[in-house]
């Protein structure tokens, strides 16, 4: 990470925004002032280069409406606080531009949020959620001790965790990743939340969110940890995360939590009627497939295998009720077309197969 | 009276689960009350709700009914808040 230090106009140096937002806020918390004033400084520039862009772009612009035309190229986020409620949105406690607070988990939020934005318009030239510029929302602290992230349709909600098993949502970006992920989903192949498209849904979302966290470090395949909700974890809990993409079922095994039950491969599938139908069971086994073909290739995984994957999610040839082999078939296709048959094609085809999905 | 809550689903996808024996309460009525409100807005059927959001199946006496967060009424809400940290 230090090899991303720059200067601010001065000696003093600061994190580039390629340092992940959570590691950020970390640092800028430490105790150590070597590590926490280059993160706090790192943290306040950004939000005084975001506000000098939209002051010397923006100006007067109606701050609820999204920016117009050139200025879909720049996030529109609102952070709401739902004062440990369950009202939404909340309190709205930070919007596009302002300073950072004091309240660490909207500025986790905030960064987050900037970090998805930031993968979605650079890699794949997405302009937000529903790519014609959607704002970006989300509301912290929701609830009173709440386990819990989602997306309810129109924007991210995060629970503070209780502290016991799960810390704060907003800690690992990927999270913050998966649950706007949902959103393109929506807004895309609208993939049922249901069964193997629900656990689709669920994989995408995990797909994409684990590439917002190696976009932000700047990770290459083989240095990524593959997991989701590393850091969300409470100390007492024996697990690492909450899935690992890399080894599905090996993520937590504890005697409250019980073990990791993901699946890796087609023939452990499990068949169940409780979270619709096992959505983030069966999810380990497309999220194996990505992770088999994304290391096969190399280097940085949102480049090639992310692509192939964003071609099928927002392609229109992916249906709503899609089977793990439609969208393996459709990765395959998918391949073929941007990249011939070369590597690409053959790491995605050996990927589906050593996880026992069949393509066509 | 017996309540039993099963919380699935969740960006975690853990289940939680736990049940409690109201009979002999000093509060047996309130719990009533509230088992009985949630009970009246609960759904037959699993509604479909939204993605990495809990659902909650409410058991009363043998009587089940389904809901799913953000859309919980307020009896609901606190039904299974109480019930997960109170009940075994």
């Amino acid at each position: 990470m230090v090899r991303n230090m720059t200067t601010n106009g001065g000696s003093q140096p600061v994190f580039c925004t390629i340092v992940p937002p959570h590691v950020l806020d970390r640092l800028a918390r430490n105790e150590d002032p070597a590590l926490s004033g280059p993160a706090r400084r790192s943290l306040e520039h950004d939000a005084y280069q975001r506000t000098k862009r939209r002051l010397t772009t923006v100006i007067g612009a109606a701050s609820a409406a999204p920016p117009a035309g050139a200025a879909a190229d720049k996030p529109h986020r609102t952070v709401y606080d739902a004062g440990h409620t369950q009202d939404l949105p909340g309190t709205k406690v930070r919007e596009e531009g302002s300073e950072p607070g004091s309240d660490a988990t909207v500025n986790r939020a905030y960064a987050g949020l900037g970090a998805t934005f930031e993968l979605y318009l650079k890699v794949y030239g997405r302009h937000s959620i529903d790519d014609s510029g959607m704002p970006l929302d989300a509301t912290v602290h929701f609830g009173e001790n709440y386990d819990n992230a989602f997306w309810n349709g129109e924007q991210m909600v995060f629970g503070d965790g209780d502290d016991e098993i799960f810390l704060d949502f907003t800690i690992p970006v990927d999270v913050i990743g998966h649950e706007l992920t949902h959103g393109v989903t929506q807004h895309t192949a609208n993939l049922e939340y249901y069964g193997q498209s629900g656990a689709l849904n669920e994989s995408v979302s995990d797909v994409f969110g684990s590439l917002i966290k190696q976009y932000t470090l700047g990770q290459t395949a083989a240095e990524a940890d593959w997991l989701i909700g590393a850091g969300l974890l409470a100390p007492r809990v024996t697990g690492t995360a909450l899935r690992s993409m890399k080894a599905p079922g090996t993520a937590y095994d504890d005697d409250v939590l019980g073990k990791d039950p993901q699946p890796a491969k087609m023939e452990d599938y499990v068949r169940t009627g409780r979270d619709n139908g096992g959505v983030h069971i069966n999810s380990g086994i497309p999220n194996h497939a990505f992770y088999l073909a994304a290391t096969a290739l190399g280097g940085y995984a949102w480049e090639k295998a992310g692509r192939i994957w964003y071609d099928v999610l927002t392609g229109g040839d992916l249906k709503e009720d899609a089977l793990f082999a439609d969208f393996a078939t459709l990765t395959v296709k998918a391949a073929r077309e941007r990249y011939g048959t070369g590597d690409e094609l053959q790491a995605v085809q050996k990927a589906w197969e050593q996880v026992g999905v069949r393509t066509l | 009276m017996r309540i039993r809550v099963r919380r699935t689903g969740g960006f975690a996808g853990i289940e939680r689960r736990a049940e409690m024996d109201t009979s002999g309460r000093p509060d047996v009525e309130e719990w009533r009350s509230l088992a009985e409100r949630a009970l009246a807005s609960g759904r037959d059927t699993p509604p479909a709700g939204v993605p990495d959001g809990f659902r909650y199946e409410i058991t009363v006496d043998g009587r089940t009914v389904y809901a799913a967060d953000p859309l919980l009424t307020e009896a609901q809400r606190e039904l299974v808040s109480r019930v997960l940290k109170e009940g075994a």
